[in-house]
């Protein structure tokens, strides 16, 4: 059994715990429980499937072999990354908002709490990729690509937890990070390729490469390998893998050590 | 080092208290430049060691720096400048309920401590029987704790804290708070973890029970350290200073 140092196995136990916490307590005291994480992305898809597919008429992006061409399975594929994404960026200024009492009274290493949160985010997300991957098995559109969806989820967890250490740590001295996050990630939503194709959006718009713009911000990356290895069967382009893992890191190691600088201040926070 | 030992290099400690602190960013933005700042330094210059498996006592006045010294040692606060170190598994009972979920239920917070402690569920479950024994809690340990007594806060505390076999254990007063036999129990017990081995240091300015107590007791006063030694001569100097009218000010600057 690998054999960890007492502090790295401490905060394992951490880990574990936070996880496991936020796991119980999300659908406490409701009768289907695990089926509610379900609900709020299908409910999405189909609501804008018939929006876009239905009224608009938008035909779903073609593929290969054309088995599942669908505008609802398109937005799913793309609409995982980018909740994973939001609920982990959300979840750290909560998460450590809820240990903040706690951490006045004894001292534990904070970032368990985010770690721990978003194991747990990370772990509902692999189911609706999992339902994900079983209704493209179905519809015989299934390739060894499909790696690229965990891939992409990967770097969606880095670069997330990077992003929410940072907030985090604002967040317990000025709420109103809570507020700003919250209306950025909405507006991120449009501005990230998740219910349109990027070949959809026009080259140059006043002035501005706005598809380069679009293509290569970090969440558009992930979104769009997720999207290229179970919907389209595609292999990403290696200047996108590299981007996304350039991101990614960058992110993480940015946001990881702000956070260790800053996480002893917590206790002192009023 | 060796296990047990606490050093305590030239420790201070500064706490701002902002006046009008800023509390959203908007009002960050607007004034800047025009913030009042006070520092007040809770502790200047203490400088100390404690030997592994003594039992060591902090005594002083309210407002001495005595807890926010054992907050440093517990690691809740970073020094402002000195450097303290541990060494060994620490457990404290800083507080109330200290360390206390109080949206889960007792056992949940025992494995919560244990998890903190560094302790893995496995070891937890085996301690939970002689836990839930020594605290007396009863059923009430699946309930969520903030239904509980003051009491039973402190009781669950402290068993938790002895349970898991701590090398250092930090205890500041709180168990004043339980009942007669609730403190001969806990006095037992920090015997039993002394002769064990445990380092022990309690805050308290209950002088006879620091006395009964301890092997060696620092004074803290206005954030120094005006004594450090064999309890009698530093208790009988505090005794003095306290029935002399309390505070100096010669120690102020």
């Amino acid at each position: 059994m690998l054999k960890l140092s007492p502090a790295a196995q401490k905060s394992a136990n951490l880990v574990y715990h936070f996880a496991q916490r936020e796991t119980k307590s999300r659908y406490k005291r409701s009768l289907l429980g695990w089926f509610w994480s379900f609900v709020n992305p299908l409910t999405t898809v189909a609501v804008y499937s018939f929006v876009f597919g239905v009224v608009y008429r938008a035909s779903p992006p073609a593929t290969e072999n054309g088995n599942a061409e669908n505008f609802g399975f398109f937005l799913f594929s793309g609409l995982i990354t980018w909740n994973l994404f939001t609920s982990i960026v959300n979840g750290c200024m909560g998460w450590l908002q809820s240990v903040s009492d706690l951490r006045k009274k004894v001292y534990f290493p904070t970032e368990t709490a985010l770690l721990g949160g978003a194991a747990s985010n990370a772990l509902q997300t692999s189911l609706e990729a999992f339902v994900l991957v079983a209704i493209m098995a179905a519809l015989s559109n299934l390739s060894w690509t499909v790696v690229f969806l965990l891939v992409a989820l990967l770097c969606t967890i880095a670069f997330g937890l990077g992003v929410g250490f940072v907030v985090a740590i604002m967040n317990a001295r000025y709420r109103d990070i809570f507020y700003l996050v919250g209306v950025l990630l909405n507006v991120g939503f449009f501005l990230v390729p998740v219910v349109y194709p990027v070949s959809f959006v026009p080259e140059q718009k006043w002035g501005l490469p706005i598809r380069a713009l679009v293509e290569w911000n970090p969440p558009a990356l992930f979104v769009g390998i997720a999207r290229d290895g179970v919907y389209f069967l595609e292999v990403p382009t290696l200047g996108h893998l590299a981007a996304a893992s350039a991101w990614a890191t960058l992110t993480l190691t940015v946001g990881w050590t702000y956070f260790r600088a800053r996480s002893m201040d917590i206790s002192e926070e009023p | 080092m060796t296990i047990g030992q606490i050093t305590v290099r030239n420790v201070s400690k500064r706490f701002r208290l902002e006046r009008n602190r800023p509390s959203s960013l908007k009002e960050a933005l607007l004034r800047t430049g025009r913030r009042d700042i006070d520092d007040f330094w809770v502790l200047r210059n203490v400088d100390f060691e404690i030997e592994p498996g003594s039992f060591f006592g902090l005594i002083g006045h309210n407002g001495s720096g005595k807890s926010t010294l054992l907050r440093l040692i517990a690691n809740i606060h970073r020094p402002t400048s000195g450097q303290i170190t541990t060494e060994g598994r620490m457990s404290a009972l800083l507080e109330l309920g200290s360390g206390f979920h109080p949206d889960l239920t007792g056992r949940e917070n025992v494995y919560l401590n244990g998890a903190m402690l560094g302790l893995s569920r496995r070891h937890m479950n085996d301690a939970m029987d002689k836990i839930i024994d020594f605290s007396g809690i009863g059923d009430f340990i699946d309930e969520p704790v903030k239904i509980y007594s003051s009491g039973m806060y402190v009781r669950l505390g402290f068993a938790v804290s002895v349970s898991v076999d701590p090398e250092i254990l930090l205890v500041d007063e709180v168990i004043a708070v339980g009942d007669e036999a609730f403190q001969h129990r806990c006095m037992d017990h920090m015997n039993l973890l002394r002769e064990k081995g445990c380092t022990i240091v309690l805050v308290s300015h209950n002088a006879a029970l620091m006395g009964d107590l301890c092997d060696t007791i620092a004074w803290l006063d206005h954030g120094r350290m005006l004594e450090l030694g064999d309890p009698a001569p530093v208790l009988e100097k505090y005794l003095d200073h306290m029935r002399g009218g309390g505070t100096t000010l010669t120690t102020r600057d």
